[in-house]
Order: C-alpha cells, then sequence, then structure tokens
C-alpha cells in the first residue's frame, strides 16, 4: 500500500468504523477512505457509479472526469485526514498517486429544521436555527436573498476543528467592523472553539464582562433583521443559535417580529419591556430599602401594612430577601435542569410550598412574595437569554446597596449600573448605540 | 449630531445637580426683594463667560484646553492650570462633603457620614476611572432614568404657591457686597469647563450647547422662586435649604410615597455622581498632563482617598460654607480669566495665521 495511505490508515486507523474499501474508478484501481458513521456507503457507491458512467458516456478523459468528480489533491496526508474527520470521501487513484475529496451522501446526523425551542414567537416566520452550519446559512440565505449578503468560512481548532461562518451585508456593515473580526479570526485560528466563552477569547473580549458582546438568537428572521442593520452574524457549528455582534442595550427590549403588529401597539410592547427591566432591577432593592432603612418614605397607611405583613419573621429584611431570591434562582435553574415530565411538579411544588407555606409559618413576609414573583415575571419579558440573565446579577448590587443605604444606596447601584452599561463597547461600538448602521457625525 | 446631544444633556445635568441647594439657600439670603435681578445677573454672566469660552475653543477645533497650551513651557502654563486644578479639587470636596450632609440630614440620619461620602466618592471614582466617553453616555442613560422624576415633582411643588409673594419686583444693586451672592456662583461655575476637555473625544455644536444654557434658565428662576411664592421671603430665608424643605412638604394623595422630596434629592445625587465623576477626570487629565510617567488609575485612586480623608477632616456644616466663600476667589477665576485668557490665545493664534498667509 501506498505511503499516504498507510499514514492515513496510522492516524484513524484505531478506529473501528474507519473503512478501507478498494474499488475501480474507469479501469483504475483505487481505495475509498472514510468513516463510516459520517458516509452512506451504499448510497455513496450508487451516486458515485452512475455520476462516472455518465460522464463516460461523453466521453471524457480520465484525467478530467478525476476533476469533475471532486478537488482533486497530491501528496496531503493532514488535509485527507481532516476531510475524512468532516465526512468526506477520500478516493485515492492509486497509480497516479492523487487523491479526490468527494462529497458523499451523509448520514442524517442533522434534526430537521424546527420552531424554536427557547424562544417564541407570536405571528412571525418561525423556523429555527439547526446544528447544522450549512443548513444555517441556508436559512439565512433564504430569509434574505441579495447578493449583498456575504460569508465568510472559516475553520478553526487545533484539536476539534470547528467551522465558524461570518455573515454580514456588505455596505450596510461597517467595515473596519468586519476587518476586525476577520483579522482576529485568522490570528486565533488554532483556537479550538467549542462554546461562546472561548468564542470571546478567540475575539479578543474580557471574560470577566458581565454582559454578553454577544446577542444570540434562534430565529433566522430575527438574525436577517439584524443583518439588515449593519450587524455580523457569526454562525459556530454544532451551535444551534446565531451569534449577533455587536450586542446592543436595546435589543434587550426590542422583537423584530414586534413589526407585526400596529405602530401603537408596538410601542406599548417595547415600553412595557423596558418598564420589566426597571422593576427586575429596582423592586428587590426597593423592598429592602423601604422596610429596612427608609420606611419613613412610605406613606403611613402603606408603612403600617408593610409593617404588619413583617410582623413575626425573625431576621432583617436584606436576609430575607436573600434567602428567598436564592431559592427562586435555584427553582430556575432547577426547572432547566429536570425533564419536561418532572418540571411541573417542580412549579408546583415552589407555587405552593414557597407562596403559601413560607408566608404561614412566618418565614418571610408576604409583601415579598409579591415582590419576587413581580421581580421573575418582569425578568423573563426581556428579550434573549444573555441579557436576562445580567440583569438577574445585577438586581444583587442593588439589594446589597439598598440594605446599607436605603433608597440612596438603590439609586447609587442604579448610577452604577448605567455607567457600568455605559462603559461597554464592541470593537468601539458603545452597548448604548441604538442603531450600529448609522454614521456618527 | 448624536455627540452634541451628549454634551448637551451633560451640560444640563451638571448644573440641574448644583442648582437646587445651595443656589436658592444664598439667593434668598443675599437680597430681600426683587430676587429675579440677582438671578438674572448670575444668567448674563454665565452666557458671557460661556459664550466667550466657547468662541476661544473654537480657535482650536480639535484641541483640548491642555494641547492648546503643548507649545509652551510647561511650567508657565502650570501657572495658568493650577487655579483651575485646586478649584476642581475645591469644588469636589465642597460638593462630596455637602451633598454627604444633605443626605444624612434628610434621609439617613442613622448612617456615618464618612460611609456615605465613602459611597459617593467611590462611585464617582469609578466612572471617571472608566473615561469621558463613559461618562457622558452613563450622562444619557440617567437623563431618561431620573429627569421625568425630576421634572414631575418640579411641577408638583408648584402645589402651594401664592403668588403675590412674587411682588414687590422692584430691587437694587445691594447684594452685590454679601458673600451669600458670591457663593451663589458655585452653580454657574461648576459645569461649564468641561466644555474645553472634552474636544478631542467629542465635538459639539455651540450652538447646542447655548439651547441647553437656555433650558436651563427656568430651572435657575424656580428653584429661587418656588419656596419664596410658597412661603415668603421672610420665612424663606429661615430655612437652611428652602427648595428641599418646600419639596417636603408637597403632599400628593394618590402616589404611595410620603416623601417626594426623597426621589427628588436622589435624582439630583445621581446627577451630582455624575458632576463628580466628570469634575475628577478633569482634574485627573490635568495632573497626568503634569506628571505624565504615572498611571491615571493610580493617580484617581490617589486623589479620591486624599479627597476622602479631607472631607472627613471637616467637621462640620460652617466650615463648609467657609470652604464655599473661600473658594470664591477661585471661582471667579475659572469664571472670568479663564474664558478671557483662552479667547485671547485663540485671538492671537488666529492674527498669526492670517499674517502668515499674507
Amino acid at each position: 500500500m501506498e505511503q499516504m495511505v498507510l499514514d492515513i490508515k496510522k492516524a484513524l486507523g484505531g478506529n473501528d468504523d474507519f473503512f478501507i474499501k478498494r474499488d475501480y474508478l474507469l479501469e483504475n484501481e483505487v481505495l475509498l477512505l472514510g468513516l463510516n458513521t459520517l458516509i452512506d456507503i451504499t448510497k455513496t457507491k450508487t451516486i458515485f457509479q452512475k455520476q462516472s458512467e455518465g460522464l463516460i458516456s461523453q466521453g471524457k478523459t480520465s484525467e478530467t472526469i478525476f476533476i469533475l468528480m471532486g478537488e482533486l489533491f497530491e501528496d496531503d496526508t493532514k488535509k485527507a485526514i481532516t476531510s475524512i474527520l468532516e465526512g468526506k470521501l477520500i478516493i485515492y487513484i492509486e497509480n497516479t498517486k492523487k487523491f479526490i475529496i468527494y462529497e458523499p451522501v451523509p448520514k442524517g446526523l442533522n434534526r430537521s429544521i424546527e420552531v424554536p425551542s427557547n424562544e417564541s414567537v407570536i405571528q412571525g416566520p418561525s423556523n429555527s436555527f439547526t446544528e447544522d452550519i450549512d443548513t444555517n446559512i441556508g436559512l439565512l440565505r433564504k430569509q434574505l436573498t441579495s447578493n449583498k449578503l456575504l460569508v465568510h468560512s472559516f475553520t478553526t481548532g487545533k484539536n476539534q476543528k470547528t467551522k465558524i461562518s461570518l455573515l454580514f451585508i456588505n455596505g450596510v456593515v461597517d467595515k473596519e467592523l468586519v476587518e476586525n473580526i476577520n483579522s482576529l479570526i485568522e490570528k486565533n485560528k488554532s483556537m479550538d472553539i467549542s462554546n461562546l466563552q472561548s468564542l470571546s477569547k478567540m475575539l479578543g473580549f474580557s471574560s470577566w464582562d458581565t454582559i454578553s458582546k454577544f446577542n444570540t438568537t434562534e430565529l433566522p428572521f430575527h438574525a436577517s433583521q439584524f443583518l439588515k442593520t449593519g450587524r455580523v452574524v457569526i454562525l459556530v457549528d454544532q451551535l444551534p443559535f446565531a451569534l449577533i455582534l455587536p450586542n446592543l442595550l436595546w435589543d434587550m427590549f426590542i422583537v423584530e417580529s414586534d413589526r407585526n403588529f400596529p405602530f401603537p401597539i408596538m410601542i406599548t410592547i417595547r415600553c412595557l419591556r423596558v418598564i420589566g427591566a426597571l422593576i427586575a432591577l429596582i423592586s428587590p432593592g426597593m423592598y429592602v430599602a423601604l422596610v429596612a432603612v427608609n420606611p419613613e418614605a412610605l406613606q403611613i397607611e402603606l408603612a403600617l401594612s408593610v409593617a404588619q405583613s413583617r410582623e413575626g419573621v425573625p431576621y432583617p429584611a436584606l436576609v430575607e430577601v436573600i434567602i428567598m431570591l436564592v431559592v427562586l434562582e435555584l427553582i430556575l435553574e432547577a426547572s432547566i435542569r429536570l425533564p419536561k415530565s418532572v418540571g411541573p411538579t417542580i412549579t408546583m411544588v415552589g407555587g405552593i410550598i414557597l407562596g403559601q407555606a413560607v408566608v404561614e409559618a412566618k418565614l418571610v413576609s408576604n409583601l415579598l412574595i409579591i415582590i419576587l414573583a413581580a421581580t421573575t415575571i418582569a425578568n423573563s419579558t426581556l428579550v434573549g437569554a444573555q441579557s436576562s440573565l445580567s440583569i438577574r446579577l445585577f438586581k444583587y448590587i442593588n439589594v446589597i446597596l439598598s440594605s446599607l443605604f436605603g433608597v440612596l444606596g438603590l439609586v447609587v447601584g442604579l448610577v452604577f449600573i448605567s455607567s457600568y452599561l455605559a462603559s461597554l463597547t464592541t470593537f468601539g461600538k458603545s452597548y448604548l448605540y441604538l442603531n450600529i448602521g448609522r454614521k456618527e457625525q | 449630531m448624536v455627540r452634541s446631544l451628549h454634551v448637551m444633556i451633560m451640560y444640563v445635568l451638571c448644573h440641574l445637580g448644583l442648582i437646587f441647594f445651595m443656589f436658592p439657600a444664598d439667593i434668598i439670603a443675599s437680597t430681600e426683594q426683587g430676587h429675579w435681578f440677582p438671578i438674572l445677573i448670575g444668567i448674563i454672566v454665565h452666557f458671557v463667560c460661556l459664550l466667550t469660552y466657547m468662541k476661544g475653543l473654537s480657535f482650536f477645533p480639535t484641541k483640548d484646553i491642555l494641547s492648546i497650551f503643548s507649545k509652551s513651557k510647561k511650567g508657565v502654563t502650570f501657572l495658568f492650570f493650577a487655579p483651575i486644578l485646586l478649584y476642581l479639587i475645591m469644588a469636589i470636596i465642597i460638593t462630596v462633603r455637602a451633598y454627604a450632609e444633605i443626605v444624612t440630614l434628610v434621609f439617613l440620619s442613622h448612617t456615618p457620614l464618612w460611609t456615605i461620602i465613602l459611597l459617593l466618592l467611590s462611585v464617582s471614582a469609578y466612572i471617571s476611572y472608566k473615561g469621558i466617553e463613559a461618562i457622558l453616555r452613563a450622562a444619557f442613560l440617567l437623563f431618561i432614568l431620573f429627569f421625568p422624576i425630576l421634572l414631575f415633582v418640579l411641577i408638583m411643588s408648584f402645589q402651594n404657591v401664592d403668588w403675590r409673594y412674587a411682588i414687590p419686583f422692584d430691587t437694587d444693586l445691594g447684594f452685590i457686597s454679601k458673600p451669600a451672592y458670591f457663593e451663589s456662583y458655585f452653580a454657574f461655575a461648576g459645569g461649564f469647563l468641561f466644555l474645553g476637555f472634552v474636544q478631542p473625544f467629542f465635538s459639539y455644536e455651540r450652538k447646542n450647547v447655548i439651547l441647553s444654557a437656555i433650558f436651563l434658565i427656568p430651572f435657575f428662576l424656580f428653584s429661587v422662586y418656588i419656596p419664596i411664592l410658597t412661603l415668603g421671603q421672610a420665612s424663606a430665608s429661615k430655612a437652611f435649604l428652602p427648595f428641599v424643605l418646600i419639596v417636603d412638604s408637597i403632599n400628593i394623595d394618590w402616589l404611595m410615597f410620603d416623601r417626594v422630596t426623597m426621589f427628588f434629592l436622589l435624582s439630583l445625587i445621581a446627577f451630582i455622581i455624575l458632576y463628580l465623576s466628570l469634575s475628577l477626570w478633569k482634574a485627573i487629565r490635568i495632573i497626568n498632563y503634569y506628571i505624565p510617567k504615572s498611571r491615571p488609575s493610580y493617580l484617581l485612586f490617589g486623589l479620591s482617598v486624599a479627597i476622602f480623608f479631607v472631607c472627613f477632616w471637616i467637621p462640620d456644616w460652617k466650615d463648609v460654607e467657609n470652604i464655599l466663600f473661600m473658594n470664591s476667589f477661585l471661582r471667579s477665576y475659572v469664571l472670568i480669566v479663564v474664558p478671557l485668557f483662552i479667547y485671547y490665545i485663540g485671538r492671537r493664534l488666529k492674527r498669526k495665521d492670517t499674517n502668515e498667509t499674507i
């Protein structure tokens, strides 16, 4: 056997799904190499035969036929191994010592295009991205039929090959942004990308940012709308969502399918989300501040009823709030982790035990339960899993500052959060921009 | 266009933070009747200084106030910048100390003063560490968050107004000799210096800044006239913080909160934190210009700690007022000499340029 084939066998032969098969193509002895877990061999062979027969009947010479079948290479073992791992079929022609990278019929390892599982859409296109990057690009192309949509693809990683694609609309996008991202990906091509943290490391973002630099969406419709406003979309193979760069504050409050409603309703819905963010940030801190430090700010009747509801609660408001908030976070986390069939149980346990029993046992006040419910519900109005998580974290700053300084602490907390948000930039684009497509003067 | 907006908002917020506290008391203390006259004089002075300053700066379109002097010797320019620096630091000290005192008076009577000073200073230092872009952008956010509250309280504070207190209108120039009147210029002098510092980072149009200065005129008037119209001159002059007192007396049945003051004060404190961070940033810019080797973040930390200890060391309100009065000389320097000097240099440069082209 040839040296190159031996090399490939040495590298991949330890795998039981690796095959080397002898076959004939135009009276040439060829070797077929590949992984049978990725390739549907029977179908591939049938198509392969048909194709070659068709070409022979047209009277093409063997050399042209080789070129027409796929990419022709010589002496590139590394390339061959990578291609095999990517699910390609290698046709090694023994007398010419060249090999063809042939596009086989793949095993059906991808799920079909479904409705999104984490984002729900009311009255909007509801195809969602899948794990396969080519399907995803296809979905976007279908959503956005334009000759200005450009796709740049990269294969990254040393130990684990991952395909990354960069999509943008030429003419709308800021060229500097694309060049920056392109050059950073080229520079850090050897990094293994399997999650957003490694991708942010590749793009040189600080790993201590509380707000994600990427906005994520499962919907090609949303991704295409972001593209139109001058954002860059990054698709990573095996991640079933699009990453939108840069992420902006305003994205927390807008969903593109809002525009399917009449204008006044759209405005109202968006205002509602802003109020949601504010309530989620402020209300736990406000409770602590008003109960523990500044009860005199409330009207006397209200202050009395608040005091009454806290009667018999044995610890300070801060401890009360923190305990309940942590329990609530645990419920949220648990309901993600649990199988769908057990999920409702947790809701019931959370609802009844925490809502009713905890109050009756005088461990926390009635009012706090209301505040917590409002906080959690308000938090869920925000768009995007990433941003709502950040808001969930930020509210603790307010809670702690409020317990120390009352309402002043709350306001200083808000100032602090605002200035933190104001200081964030992605490739020179501030987090507070409303729209990056517009040119600044 | 967008950049002008940020500068405009910053300009408005800085002044709003400063107007409502000491300014009404100072004006009410400086004259018995016809308060519009001292306010008007103040506003005119403010406008003249602002216009001169901006005209002067416009001769150097892409330079900030420090790089205008980059060709001259550092020793000479230090004579020009040292009073500004001293003024900024003193203004920070006065503001932090005064506002911490007001906070303890109004709603945190059990909290030790130093913790409030620490809180105000640390957040301001954090914001100023993030740089001018972050400061101006944060101003934008805070404006959206807190300005509606401020406006709401301001409108509500007309609740108990008796318009007859506005008369008599006639007035005299007696206020000029009162120290309180010069202290009132703290509200005018504080904000406008930053226009000379933001230039390379944020460009702005002069017209817009003037618009925001015009926007501020009603606030100057209301801050003095609302206490007078509610209480009358005689009682208003007895109050320590007249405007805060008035806001405290507002009663709104349908609001779940009893004390509207708190919201009013808190939104102003949000603006004051911004003002402090801006002043700290300016001070660090000047210091860093003379000590270029040190890292700005270390300087900022050192300056904040120093300011904290000075604030801590000031024993009571009397001393704050003394410092405020002492600061009057520096204030007049910042308000009058700095704009004139920048204008003079700009003119000279322009004349030189035209001579050379001829």
